[in-house]
């Protein structure tokens, strides 16, 4: 065992790929990727926090205060009373309500909306609903004015289900869930593991194409090396580090109390997309030989085959979001199957097409 | 700079990738366009269903609830059993004749209440197949916004009764099925007892029955793709009613930012290859300033991100373009671009390598993105959405007016910032920076230093960063817009505090690294009085803030403002304390900074912080004082 490792270590390979994690480490560079990412994450997590809370009620302290009046104000603050979130009080009429939405007064303060609700000729209410205009609460009054009207809309049909013909599904009962729940399985993790392959791919863009660029590829061919232990070195290196980072994050969303299953065949579906982008970067290097051109053909086409996924039967970023929320299906291990495959059948294809170039025309 | 040489440059930029390898180039990148062009339609006809299949509901057939959960791709039907609950196989169980049952765990939660709202969008979508549509939809609302101090005429009982009738005979035309939920059956039988209306979407302005208190319209006067997608509903039946969020006009706001990324990737490719192999020096030694060379290869990057804003600007209204309102979006978009520009050259003139430059430009993407994208979500809440120049095209594409006040706040601090950028970089576009493995941190003080030759160029320097620490702090309160504002005047006022000093001493510490200055006391209180000094008079600039009126509630704006703009006060005296007390402020702080600089970078820093500790008390005073706390 002891003589296998230090023929691994002794490697060419192993020895080119140590050398690029190494000028990644001596340059810090690795260091303002991780950064990057976890403002990506923070900074999308904070939007997600930020607007919920412009929409969720139940997320912010505090009551909306809603006027009521009309002739059908009666039922609607029946219909309410057992609602959280809202205040209902009924006033005399619109005038009133007028003074009670702009000056205050009623219960010490201004009532945030006015709901003026009316019977209507065609046996409907009709319901005018007056919310402030342009400020942060107006999103958070407008969704409590519409579960306000949902609910006595619900009343209503009931009330009318003589005349309603179909039958209606009775509502499950409403709990407390975290509105985070669904971004965090189905945009946070799949961001988090798909950005360490993508910058995996484009710095393995940037290793070959420096070396050619550079002129130090011919110093490397001096070394008893072949051109394919080359790209050997730099693609395992690069491919490496994504399903790494996808680890540091996995256990860092754990020390937040988020829970992520199937850890293995994620970090094999990470490792799969890592080799195919690795793979596509270290090609276009080899087949434009400059950065400019290669970087940017990386990164359209990368992004175009990740918007392509589509066509299969579960986008990746939908099969990491099942296997972290611990729902996969059969689909779900067969398309990991299946990266995991072309991974490997990309890669050998990789070989054999940087076997066949010419490394003088580089 | 003399334009026929830039024009030259630029020339040599665009022609000599024209040939040989680039003929690959060009085709590789034609078909991956072509491929997400075709796929483009098909992603944007299925909809991006990431949450697809990720709760597990156990129902039978005949549950009234099984087609409920069918008919969402969000959760998948599973045989029931008590067991599958308890071993997490399932989410949630229904079992006939009880309500549903979900599994005790963060997800069971989820998924039940994600099926709550799924069963009302589904009773809401039976509602509308039904004869009888006043007893299936019993409400019709009508939403109004209206400021405050107008309410009195618009809820005067008269005018209400009159638009009220207005509005239900206005609906009562429509066709059925409402332009947010997607799903207009055919089946419908007649248009007499519609709900929604078709209309709505098209201009929400013109709904309610005052113009100019409803703002819960997009679309406006663009037409054509951007038109059909605007947001913020105003009427029909409860479910239909949406808060105003420029939702649309953001994502086609974001096209407009996308092909940045892609420009700033060849641009510094570009600049970096320069410096490889000293490739740079022909240009560097021929007859023309570096000003020239920088001018003539960023020209044909910066007018490949002009001409893509326009064409997005013009393709966004076709058929039925307004020349005007395109050049808007791309007068508010050059801002932008040129801050996208000058941040990768200066990326490129400190990264050591191409993995570093990707590095940086990653960072450049992410950052100035989120600084373009964010404050613009807040586009119909206040004027602070305003520091991003992208809040103009998110108005423009709403079909918003936008004053010249407004124009001048939201783009000209950016234009400033790229320009400081430019410079800085200049100052390291030369053979000692270019073609050696400088440092990071010797190559920042190489770029101030080269700005710095005398204490009045010290003090033109602290003015000029301004546009950077202006940036820097409207950020900081952006970002901190969010959190309760005990916390956030505090947290407001550190930043403010650590950029402010940062910026009015380190090209100070840069000059006396290169030498520049006289050593002792004397010159080092002078040369930190002139910086200073320099700071105070760019940060009247800041006035510029009240001018276009920032809105009065936003608190942490004026925190952050509040050593500039202190002003406002009825009696003469305490106006010029107001106005001089900055002063003494900023001279007395930088000449600390000035005098630990001029010894070792310990001193430095330990006399940047002190400034800081001064600094932030002041600040905490004044804010005190003013009743902000």
């Amino acid at each position: 065992m002891q003589v296998a490792l230090s023929d691994l270590l002794s490697d060419p390979r192993a020895a080119i790929a140590r050398r690029d994690l190494a000028s990644l480490s001596r340059e810090k560079t690795i260091v303002l990727a991780l950064l990057i990412q976890l403002f990506v994450a923070a900074f999308s997590s904070f939007l997600v926090v930020g607007l919920t809370s412009l929409y969720d009620p139940s997320s912010v302290s505090g009551e909306v205060n809603v006027g009521v009046t009309g002739n059908a104000s009666d039922s609607l603050i029946a219909a309410t009373e057992e609602m959280d979130g809202i205040d209902t009080v009924q006033l005399p009429n619109e005038a009133t309500a007028a003074r009670a939405f702009q000056d205050g007064g009623i219960r010490g303060t201004r009532v945030d909306t006015v709901i003026v609700a009316n019977h209507g000729a065609d046996r409907r209410i009709n319901v005018t609903a007056t919310a402030p205009d342009g400020s942060l609460q107006t999103t958070l009054i407008v969704v409590q004015i519409r579960e306000t009207l949902e609910q006595f809309e619900r009343q209503e049909r009931q009330d009318r289900s003589a005349h309603i013909d179909r039958e209606l599904v009775p509502l499950p009962d409403d709990v407390a869930a975290s509105p985070y729940f669904g971004f965090t399985y189905t945009i946070l993790i799949p961001l988090l593991l798909f950005l360490p392959p993508f910058i995996s791919g484009s710095v393995a863009v940037d290793a070959i194409t420096e070396e050619i660029e550079r002129g130090t590829l011919e110093l490397l061919r001096v070394a008893p090396v072949t051109l394919v232990d080359i790209v050997d070195g730099k693609s395992v290196a690069m491919a490496m580090l994504a399903p790494l980072q996808a680890l540091l994050w996995i256990l860092l969303l754990g020390a937040n109390g988020i829970s992520v299953s199937n850890v293995p065949l994620l970090m094999l579906t990470v490792a799969s997309m890592a080799t195919v982008v690795v793979v596509i970067g270290v090609v276009l290097g080899l087949v434009m030989g400059e950065r400019k051109s290669a970087q940017l053909v990386y990164s359209v086409g990368v992004l175009g085959l990740f918007a392509s996924a589509v066509f299969l039967p579960e986008h990746p970023a939908t099969t990491v979001a099942k296997l972290a929320v611990d729902s996969p299906t059969n689909t779900t291990y067969a398309l990991v199957a299946l990266y995991a495959a072309v991974a490997v059948g990309l890669y050998a294809l990789a070989r054999a097409y940087v076997d066949r170039v010419d490394v003088e025309s580089l | 700079m003399k334009l026929r040489k830039v024009l030259r440059i630029a020339r040599w930029e665009v022609t000599k990738n024209a040939g040989g390898v680039d003929k690959k180039t060009v085709a590789v990148a034609a078909v991956a366009l072509l491929v997400a062009g075709l796929v483009a339609p098909y992603a944007a006809s299925q909809g991006i269903a990431l949450d697809r299949g990720i709760y597990r509901v156990g129902v039978t057939e005949e549950s009234p609830y099984y087609q409920v959960v069918a008919d969402d791709p969000t959760f998948v039907a599973r045989e029931p059993s008590e067991d599958a609950l308890e071993a997490g196989r399932i989410d949630v169980l229904i079992e006939p004749g009880e309500p549903p049952d979900a599994a005790s765990s963060a997800k069971g939660d989820a998924a039940l209440a994600e099926l709550r709202s799924t069963v009302d969008d589904y009773n809401d979508q039976q509602m509308r197949k039904e004869t009888n549509q006043s007893a299936a939809f019993p409400i019709a609302v009508t939403l109004r916004y209206v400021e405050r101090e107008n309410v009195q005429e618009v809820l005067d009982p008269g005018a209400t009764g009159g638009t009220d009738t207005d509005d239900e005979s206005d609906e009562s035309d429509g066709e059925t099925g409402t332009d947010t939920s997607g799903s207009d059956d055919g089946s419908s039988d007649g248009s007499g007892d519609g709900t929604g209306d078709e209309t709505e979407a098209g201009d929400g302005t013109g709904q309610s029955g005052d113009g100019d208190t409803a703002a819960g319209g997009g679309g406006g006067n663009v037409g054509g793709l951007a038109g059909s997608l605007a947001s913020g509903n105003a009427s029909g039946t409860p479910a239909d009613i949406s808060p105003p969020f420029p939702f649309q006009s953001l994502v086609l706001a974001f096209l407009f930012v996308l092909p940045l990324n892609f420009i700033i990737q060849a641009y510094g490719s570009t600049m970096l290859s320069e410096r490889l192999n000293r490739r740079g020096e022909l240009l560097l030694v021929s007859p023309v300033t570096r000003f020239d060379i920088i001018g003539g290869k960023t020209l044909p990057y910066f007018g490949a991100a002009i001409t893509m804003a326009a064409l997005i600007g013009a393709g966004l209204q076709f058929p039925d373009i307004s020349p005007l309102s395109v050049g808007i979006s791309v007068l508010a978009i050059t801002p932008i671009a040129l801050l996208f520009l000058a941040a990768t050259f200066v990326g490129a003139m400190f990264a050591r390598s191409f993995k570093e430059l990707t590095f940086v430009t990653v960072t450049v993407t992410v950052s100035l993105t989120t600084y373009a994208f964010v404050p613009a979500i807040f586009t119909d809440v206040g004027a602070v959405a305003l520091i991003s120049p992208l809040t103009i095209v998110v108005r423009d594409l709403q079909g918003q007016a936008v004053t010249l006040g407004e124009f001048t706040f939201s783009t000209l601090p950016p234009t400033l910032t790229a320009g400081v950028l430019f410079a800085l970089g200049a100052g390291i576009y030369r053979e000692e920076d270019m073609f050696t493995q400088r440092s990071i941190p010797l190559k920042t003080l190489d770029a101030l230093a080269a700005r710095v030759h005398g204490k009045w160029s010290v003090a033109a320097v602290s003015a000029i960063l301004l546009p950077f620490v202006f940036v820097a702090e409207l950020v900081g309160v952006a970002m901190l817009f969010a959190i309760p504002e005990a916390l956030s005047i505090p947290a407001i006022l550190v930043i403010v505090v650590v950029v402010e000093e940062i910026a009015k001493s380190l090209h100070i510490y840069a000059g006396y690294a290169h030498s520049r200055f006289e050593a002792g006391l004397k010159p080092a209180l002078v040369v930190g009085a002139f910086s200073g000094a320099g700071f105070f008079v760019g940060e009247k600039f800041t006035l510029l803030a009240q001018l276009v009126g920032l809105p009065e509630q936003v608190v942490v704006g004026q925190a952050a403002l509040a050593t500039g703009t202190g002003a406002g006060s009825p009696s003469i005296p305490v106006v010029i304390a107001f106005l001089l007390a900055p002063l003494v402020l900023h001279v007395v702080t930088a000449a600390i900074s000035a005098v630990g600089a001029s010894r070792d970078r310990e001193s430095y820093v330990l006399a940047v912080v002190l400034a800081m500790i001064i600094h932030f008390g002041y600040n905490f005073t004044v804010v005190s004082a003013s009743g902000a706390i």
